[in-house]
């Protein structure tokens, strides 16, 4: 270890002990949800912002925290409408990307450029009039009226044409040459071959619809149709009460889990992907 | 320690009482003829009381076999009534809501819900005889234009709350709580201390919704009404007892230095309050429990300090019907509004809460008497609310209104801007927003200048 | 041989002929699903909240009657908006600067697949996957005046006496201060991607040259990294427009309006004012800003694009 210390160029511990300071200042609040999960304390004490580990740990607030929000049903929708809306996005941008990247066809430039404007025009600026639209289709209220705005994607559509126009046409016209339909050269030999791309759109929109918040506030009254952000925003925003802090980080801790034990079984994968979106996007 | 045994009787109680109405509701046999009927509401103090709440409706459908309620948890009083109005919108309006009580007002004025005199009429009583068991600060709220348009469900003021120990600390005696303006900024400049752990001699909410209540009541202190109470076009922003109440916060921030500058939340408040950061603290009635449950020191409740009078607003929630339901809705809804709003709920809700029970009758119960004799401090809130209690600030457009005249006050207290200013600035700003009111009602008569 | 040819050449034609049919409806079958949805909650909404925004809804009154430019008037009339609209400009440039120039910083140290770098690089970008509001929640006891975890350990420095996000003249960078924690390591990851596509040669040949680090970052690095830059401030634009989350649990807009955004004014003047005309006329204002600004990163984000054909 000191070896390998004495190796090293002042400027290189110098980089190594800023990144360390870095990561600390970035993982404080996650070390005081964790820790104050874990503590039993509720209203408050002077030393209620301290970091280290209670000595005796307690489950007394995700009892009450699970006493107080069904986060079973919370967990429950919450994958229904990512699932859901990654389902049918694949299917869309994957027609639209190949559409894109292979054909010709008139118009292409405009449409193209209509596309790219959902890019900016993500569905909370256009709350307003898309709440009118999701009560006149009868979609209010229900999990599938906070899928609808996102079942296409711009992002996606984009990603996707970048992906395939990165797959050599070779492949496609031995296929066609084979006897092969479009379709079952999409299927068969550019879907295959665009799977990082495919991959990376999926952990994408998952992180991104697992973190939505107004739109679903919006839509959805009846409790058992509560996503998880919803759920906790009703811990955070007490009216004439006070804050139970240690309420408050159990659940925020279990509304953050599922993503966060996901990106460290997957760290590569999920890296990689948003890195693979940032080049191709 | 005291809150882990309370949570688990609370647990143990709300299992036996779920499996109960389970039981209950399985001999009752299908409620397939009962009419279904949405309840919104919403729980302002935590989160364990919307399952109490989902548990009150399963005994009311398992108590009868006419109507079946599902209860819907609609966040905070401002998402519930944006939700019950989005629900409206959309065609679905619920049965029954949970309102705050001053957005009553606005909702008739808007025309989306319906006055409770007809269901009276019907069962051969009036609105006076039947008000007459509600505490009298709570009429005001529940009727417009001499109609009843809601029945007080769960009630609050503000109070005083002050940590005893640290009274003693400054050599205060704790059974003697301040009693006028004067006094509480002597108390409270006595128990701020700048050196070393910091430590703030009054500490109140001043976020938007909690602040505006408060200004009210400052206000009402000072000999002022605040508002027409009976027409929703006029408010007394820039009148002398107002300005009084505004130059009380500016001073407790900027002359006494006994109140911390800027915006403080509840949250906040409450936070400090229980680590001994806060000596003084007015947070609602309905906090009570919430403060019992939690502070490690002797606490004590006090009426809050008035200048020329006394005046506590009330405040929290009431229960609403809404315009356009079926026939058979309509019907229901009575029924479970008129069943929530018995002495017995209205009681048990009560000592679930901390809130008030919005009738007299509740507290003669001998469940209720045995509870306030085991807490008196909430016999104090009673008291505060029958002797001083005043109508909520409510006008065309509430909340803008109100906002109106929290954005100046939290510029004062923020130390941009003199109380003088802030009054004129905030009178401007709310007579603008009234205006479309102003003009199709009271302008209409003789507007030929 | 040459019936063979022959016939090859009869096949590829019907193929031409097949495909040419196709080709007619085939791309915009392809592209039907996308649409349909893009026309639902994106072309149609546009142009029903910009035909709203003619209208004003009289107290009383059921249905609207046609006003003109009137509602955009009252909006730029209205304090609150100019308000919403500087209190966005400066928090736009508040967190996209310092996320941005974070992002650089780190993706320039982390840029190698040392264990240590990738546990790094790890931790800073786990905000990303947490949903803002559970940020907010935890950002409200960070802030909290006194106790909080900010103020715990400044107190032990000395320094007291903040209020995070009571003060009108910092709410909106303590605010800055959660966005950036919030987002910094998902930009990060853009000029990782970045680096990664920079050819080391060029580098390594400016090296031979002579070039300090410091003028290969200048001269080399920095330039071929301003597509991804173009293309982060685009994100991130979006982000800090669209995104409220924080507000709505944090501080509604306060104290004194000092953390109104845009989009929360919109929210409140269509929720709590009952206005949907001024809600309408400021959706299309901002509707309208957004893509103008958006359109000029938009053209460093084609040029990326087109590096990869």
């Amino acid at each position: 270890m000191s070896k390998a210390l004495a190796r090293r160029s002042p400027a290189q511990i110098g980089s190594a002990a800023l990144l360390c300071a870095i990561a600390l200042v970035w993982t404080t609040p996650f070390l005081w949800m964790v820790v104050a999960a874990f503590r039993l304390e509720s209203g408050g004490s002077r030393d209620m912002a301290s970091l280290l580990p209670p000595l005796q740990p307690t489950l007394e607030n995700f009892a009450l925290a699970f006493e107080s929000a069904d986060f079973a049903v919370y967990y429950l929708n919450t994958l229904l409408v990512v699932g859901g809306i990654l389902a049918v996005q694949l299917v869309t941008i994957s027609l639209a990307g190949y559409a894109f990247a292979r054909l010709d066809f008139a118009g292409k430039d405009v449409l193209f450029t209509l596309f790219l404007l959902q890019l900016m025009l993500v569905p909370p600026i256009l709350i307003v009039p898309n709440l009118t639209t999701v009560v006149r289709l009868g979609i209010y209220d229900s999990l599938l009226g906070v899928m609808a705005p996102y079942l296409a994607s711009a992002f996606g559509t984009f990603l996707m044409r970048q992906t395939f126009k990165t797959i050599p046409r070779d492949y496609e016209e031995a296929a066609l040459l084979d006897g092969a339909r479009w379709w079952e050269v999409l299927w068969h030999v550019l879907l295959p071959l665009a799977r990082p791309g495919l991959v990376a759109f999926s952990i994408v929109s998952v992180a991104a619809h697992w973190n939505e918040f107004l739109w679903p506030l919006m839509v959805v009254n009846a409790p058992e149709k509560r996503t998880l952000t919803v759920g906790l925003a009703s811990f955070a925003a007490g009216a004439e009460g006070g804050q139970e802090w240690g309420l408050l980080a159990a659940g925020t801790l279990l509304v953050a889990l599922p993503l966060v034990v996901a990106f460290l079984a997957f760290q590569r994968q999920f890296i990689d992907s948003f890195m693979f979106s940032g080049v191709k996007g | 320690m005291t809150r882990m045994i309370g949570t688990r009787m609370i647990g143990t109680r709300m299992i036996g009482a779920t499996a109960t109405a389970l039981a209950i509701a399985l001999l009752a046999g299908s409620a397939s003829a009962a009419t279904k009927i949405e309840f919104f509401f919403p729980v302002p103090v935590e989160g364990k009381l919307a399952r109490e709440m989902g548990d009150i409706a399963k005994r009311f459908n398992a108590a009868q076999s006419d109507v079946e309620v599902v209860a819907v948890y609609t966040g905070n009083y401002d998402e519930t009534k944006i939700k019950a109005q989005a629900a409206m919108q959309a065609g679905k309006p619920p049965a029954v809501a949970l309102v705050s009580a001053n957005f009553v007002l606005e909702f008739k004025l808007n025309d989306q819900i319906v006055p409770l005199d007809p269901f009276l009429a019907a069962e051969g009583t009036t609105k006076d005889q039947f008000l007459a068991d509600f505490w009298p600060a709570l009429h005001g709220n529940a009727t417009v234009d001499g109609k009843l348009y809601a029945i007080p469900y769960q009630n609050s003021t503000p109070l005083l709350y002050y940590n005893a120990d640290l009274f003693k600390a400054a050599g205060l005696d704790p059974e003697k709580p301040p009693q006028n303006w004067a006094q509480l900024i002597d108390y409270a400049s006595k128990l701020t201390k700048k050196d070393g752990e910091q430590r703030w001699g009054l500490m109140m909410p001043s976020e938007y919704e909690y602040l505006g209540w408060l200004v009210s009541a400052f206000t009402m202190a000072n000999g002022g009404t605040y508002y027409n109470q009976s027409y929703g076009g006029e408010v007394y922003y820039d009148a002398p007892s107002t300005l009084g109440a505004l130059r009380f916060f500016d001073d407790a921030v900027h002359k006494y230095g006994f109140m911390p500058e800027g915006v403080t939340d509840q949250k906040a408040v409450s936070t400090s309050f229980f680590a001994g950061n806060a000596a003084m603290v007015i947070l609602s009635t309905g906090t009570l429990s919430f403060v019992r449950e939690n502070a490690k020191f002797a606490y004590k409740v006090a009426f809050v300090p008035g200048n020329l009078r006394n005046a506590a607003p009330i405040g929290g929630g009431s229960l609403v019907t809404f315009k356009n339901l079926p026939e058979d809705q309509r019907k229901a809804a009575w029924t479970f509004m008129k069943w929530l709003t018995t002495p017995q709920q209205l009681a048990s809700w009560s000592r679930f809460t901390g809130y008030f029970a919005p009738r007299k009758s509740a507290y003669e119960l001998p469940e209720m008497k045995a509870f306030t004799a085991q807490n008196p401090d909430a016999l104090i809130a009673l008291d505060q609310l029958q002797r001083y209690g005043q109508p909520w600030f409510a006008t065309f457009n509430t909340v803008a209104v109100r906002k109106a005249m929290e954005d100046e006050v939290q510029a004062v207290l923020s130390g941009k801007k003199k109380p003088e200013a802030a009054v004129k600035d905030a009178q401007r700003k709310a007579d603008e927003i009234m205006l479309p009111y102003v003009q199709s009602t009271a302008l209409t008569v003789g507007t030929g200048g | 041989m040459a019936a063979v040819s022959a016939a090859a050449g009869h096949q590829a034609a019907g193929r031409w002929r097949q495909s040419l049919t196709a080709l007619q409806a085939r791309p915009y079958l392809l592209l039907l699903p996308s649409l349909v949805f893009l026309v639902l909650f994106t072309f149609f909404p546009i142009i029903e909240v910009t035909w709203a925004s003619l209208f004003r809804t009289a107290y009383g009154q059921h249905s609207g009657s046609f006003v003109g430019l009137d509602n955009y008037q009252r909006v730029l009339q209205d304090g609150a908006f100019r308000n919403a609209f500087f209190n966005n400009v400066f928090y736009a440039v508040g967190t996209i600067v310092p996320s941005l120039v974070i992002a650089l910083f780190l993706a320039l140290l982390l840029n190698d697949s040392s264990r240590f770098k990738a546990a790094i690089r790890a931790l800073v970008f786990l905000p990303t996957l947490i949903p803002l509001v559970a940020a907010a929640a935890l950002f409200s006891f960070i802030f909290l005046p006194g106790i909080g975890l900010l103020d715990h350990y400044l107190a032990k420095l000395g320094l007291r006496g903040f209020n995070w996000l009571g003060d009108p003249d910092i709410a909106l960078a303590s605010l800055s201060v959660l966005t950036v924690w919030k987002n910094a390591g998902y930009y990060m990851l853009f000029y990782l991607a970045g680096l990664q596509a920079i050819p080391s040669d060029l580098g390594e040949a400016a090296k031979l040259d002579g070039a300090s680090a410091w003028q290969r970052l200048r001269y080399v690095t920095l330039p071929l990294l301003a597509p991804t830059t173009g293309f982060v401030a685009v994100i991130a634009l979006i982000n800090v427009i669209t995104a409220v989350d924080h507000i709505v649990v944090l501080t509604k807009g306060g104290p004194n309006g000092a953390t109104n955004l845009l989009l929360y004014y919109i929210y409140q003047n269509a929720n709590e004012f009952y206005d949907a005309g001024k809600a309408s006329a400021a959706t299309v204002i901002s509707v309208a800003l957004l893509l103008a600004l958006s359109l000029l990163g938009l053209k460093g984000l084609e040029r990326g694009a087109g590096r990869d054909e």
